[in-house]
């Protein structure tokens, strides 16, 4: 009798443990709002990690998807009312700045391990952090790199005549100089080829194609953080000869893309390159991703890509003279930075949303998402970077070596750039995108565009309260705050 | 006397509805109009006085913006109903095929206004567009349709025309059949020319519903955005922007609610004005021809 009651009592324990070791968190009961821009891109890889975590921990994830233009308006209303209706929102580092007061910390769990360890430190010791603080965790990494044609570039005729003409090898261009010769090289209109490929046209993503040029001319490191404004008075930078010079260049380089390119955004310039009507082009990643596509590209196995063009000069705010280095000093620029996830305080499942994140954010987890089609997730974890084989199902092998080396060679780059983040981000990139349009098109001369952005510019700052956004853009920068 | 009082209570509730809905925004709206508020960065709210409708009156940008919206409007509309009361008039007269043409007609207007725009965007596109392909392929330049300031406006009057030509067809059409037929027989008996009976019976009686068709279509097109924001996103600079976009940029996009709701004030008033004067315009027109 006694041996009767310890088996049913030991089977009633068992089957009371046996959920439990089901949903390991036990989040039963538990559904998490996930706020992200329509899909696939990101949306889908949101979904796929859902599924998984819902299989381990019981919880339910209802990802809420709105067009992009909308997300952060969204965001911001709910953070100030405090409405809960996220647990988990999807952004982009430039809006970290005016949601930061809103977010949780990261768990301290998260911040160690292979987990922590594996995340490059480009993402996790500045991107992810603000006011010292890592707010958010990374889903996704983005930059600009150069994707180039390995048909053309490798073709022993196309070197023969290059080098010929112009009196250096063929290669990827390791100045801008070089870029624009390559591209003239290239731009044969009576065979429907052009030099490169970029975005003018606004509110199509310019903005930051317009920033990879004038990273190579602004940031310089000899004064760290004086690329958008002076780190010490908050003065606007953005009309300085380094900022002139990139805006001739980046309008110089219309001569060489296919004609009506100031209509042309990002989505636009990947068509271009993956159906082989130009040799070049300035893009994030899926460019190349795009270009290996077996059904829409017409230059399969022959995606290329590098670290984008430098200079040898830079403008020192500091002394109002260019700074002459003995070699280009490569200064790729992070443009976008990629997408990141955070966790509201306003989250009634704190614990939960978290664990969540580090689902989405795992090794294995974003392993699967970098190489699954229309994830529109990108390399940003050392391993992400280091297993070739992992791309072999998408890219042939110099391919991804190639397009890993482009990726891994910006963000290990010493004077590599990041973007601009800032309270009030928006008011100062529409005032930039007017001016810039009208220069793009000859309205204006971009000296006089330049000068009209900086005194917006200065002007925002005053709206807003100088000193704050001075400490916010030192905070940015990864730059102490001023005595 | 007190069954008096009982039916204004019962006004009462439909009263408070129409205020919550409509009329509480609107005062909502004009009391942040007179203030500085920003959703990004969080900045508390302050009382700006006639700051905000002050410093758009002196922009450039707003100026602009009422510029560019009145030539895309003027254009279009005239445009619209001068083909508009052409297809009408054939429609009514019986053409062979008159049957296959009035759905056809009517197909664009029934189509989503971003969606028209995209399928635009494609069609102008200069380097992936048919249009300019078939340019180039002729020997002609390839044309900035959607890069140079006076062909986007061109382009955007032509897809607005393209799009609500059929409703101005539509409206006409119902006008010319509501006609009476005895005037237009008398006029055949007195054996009045095609033309004499168009210009002497058909357009005066169409007048008064002309100038509302009109009315309807300026107001309507005053408030352009997705066609724009969807074909030149406002430039190049801001050369294409209309003042509904230009409220759009304040609002969701730099989040400047004191700016966009003073902006959306200033375009009530010149939707207004525009209206009164239409108006006054076109009473003494229709009381001459009537």
């Amino acid at each position: 009798m006694v041996h009767k009651l310890a088996t049913l009592v030991g089977a009633l324990m068992v089957s009371a443990a046996t959920p439990a070791l089901a949903c390991e968190p036990d989040y039963t009961g538990v559904t998490l709002s996930v706020g992200v821009q329509t899909g696939p891109f990101v949306a889908s890889a949101l979904k796929t990690a859902s599924d998984n975590w819902s299989k381990k921990t019981c919880g339910k994830v209802n990802v809420v998807e709105f067009p992009f233009g909308e997300l952060f308006p969204k965001y911001i209303t709910a953070l100030q009312s405090s409405t809960g209706d996220f647990d988990v929102m999807a952004f982009t580092p430039a809006w970290l700045p005016d949601m930061a007061d809103f977010l949780s910390d990261m768990p301290a769990n998260m911040q160690q391990g292979e987990y922590w360890a594996d995340i490059h430190p480009a993402y996790k010791e500045r991107l992810m952090i603000w006011n010292g603080k890592v707010k958010a965790a990374q889903m996704d990494g983005d930059m600009h790199t150069l994707q180039y044609r390995g048909d053309l570039f490798e073709n022993p005729e196309e070197q023969k005549t290059f080098k010929a003409k112009y009196g250096y090898d063929l290669a990827p261009p390791k100045t801008w100089d070089q870029y624009y010769d390559i591209a003239a090289f290239f731009t044969r209109p009576d065979k429907g080829l052009f030099g490169t490929a970029e975005a003018y046209k606004r509110g199509g993503q310019q903005f930051w194609f317009f920033f990879s040029h004038a990273a190579s001319y602004t940031n310089n490191p000899n004064v760290p953080g004086s690329m958008f404004f002076d780190p010490e008075t908050m003065k606007a930078e953005i009309n300085n000869p380094g900022w002139v010079k990139a805006l001739e260049d980046y309008k110089k380089g219309l001569d060489f893309n296919p004609p009506g390119s100031l209509n042309n955004g990002s989505s636009e310039i990947r068509p271009l390159y993956s159906g082989g009507k130009v040799a070049m082009n300035i893009d994030w990643g899926d460019s190349g991703i795009l270009g290996a596509d077996k059904k829409e590209s017409r230059i399969i196995g022959n995606v290329r890509a590098s670290v984008l063009p430098a200079s040898a000069k830079i403008w020192n705010i500091k002394k109002s003279a260019w700074d002459e280095f003995p070699e280009p000093v490569a200064s790729p620029f992070l443009a976008f930075g990629g997408w990141q996830l955070g966790v509201p305080t306003s989250s009634a499942h704190m614990e939960a949303a978290w664990n969540y994140v580090q689902e989405v954010t795992s090794i294995e987890t974003s392993g699967k998402a970098i190489v699954t089609a229309g994830t529109g997730v990108n390399p940003y974890r050392l391993s992400h970077m280091s297993n070739v084989e992992n791309w072999l199902s998408i890219f042939s092998r110099p391919e991804a070596v190639s397009y890993l080396g482009a990726i891994k060679g910006s963000l290990d780059a010493k004077n590599v750039t990041f973007d601009l983040r800032l309270p009030g981000f928006f008011n100062y990139t529409e005032a930039l995108e007017i001016e810039l349009s009208k220069a793009l098109a000859g309205q204006v001369e971009p000296q006089a565009a330049l000068d009209a952005v900086a005194a917006e510019w200065d002007s925002l700052t005053e709206e807003f309260g100088k000193d704050k956004q001075l400490a916010a853009y030192r905070a940015s920068m990864g730059l102490p705050p001023l005595k | 006397m007190r069954d008096e009082r009982i039916k204004y209570l019962f006004v009462w509730p439909a009263f408070l509805i129409v205020l919550a809905v409509s009329i509480f925004p609107l005062i909502y709206a004009l009391t942040v109009s007179f203030q500085s508020m920003r959703l990004t960065p969080p900045l508390p709210a302050r009382f700006v006085g006639l700051e905000n409708y002050l410093g758009l009156l002196a922009s450039a940008r707003f100026w602009g913006a009422i510029a560019t919206t009145s030539i895309i409007v003027l254009i279009s509309v005239a445009v619209q109903y001068c083909v508009g009361l052409a297809l009408a008039l054939s429609l009514h007269s019986n053409v062979p095929g008159e049957r296959l043409y009035r759905p056809l007609f009517l197909f664009p207007m029934f189509m989503a206004p971003v969606a028209v725009a995209l399928v635009a965007r494609m069609i102008f596109s200069p380097t992936l567009g048919p249009l300019n392909e078939f340019a180039t392929f002729l020997g002609f330049p390839n044309l900035p349709f959607l890069t140079q300031a006076n062909w986007a406006i061109a382009v955007i009057a032509i897809v607005e025309i393209w799009q609500w030509t059929p409703l101005v067809t539509l409206l006409m059409l119902a006008g010319l059949q509501g006609l009476p037929r005895e005037v237009f027989e008398a006029a055949a008996i007195e054996n009045a020319s095609p033309w004499q009976r168009f210009w002497s019976i058909t357009f005066p009686m169409l007048l008064p519903l002309s100038v509302a068709v009109v009315f309807i279509r300026i107001i309507e097109g005053l408030k352009i955005i997705d066609t724009v924001f969807v074909l030149t996103g406002g430039g190049p600079g801001t050369s294409t922007e209309t003042l509904t976009l230009f409220a759009y940029n304040e609002g969701f996009k730099k989040f400047n609610l004191g700016q966009a709701s003073a902006l959306s004030f200033l375009f009530l008033m010149v939707i207004t004005l525009f209206g009164i004067v239409y108006l006054a315009l076109a009473r003494p027109l229709m009381e001459k021809r009537t």
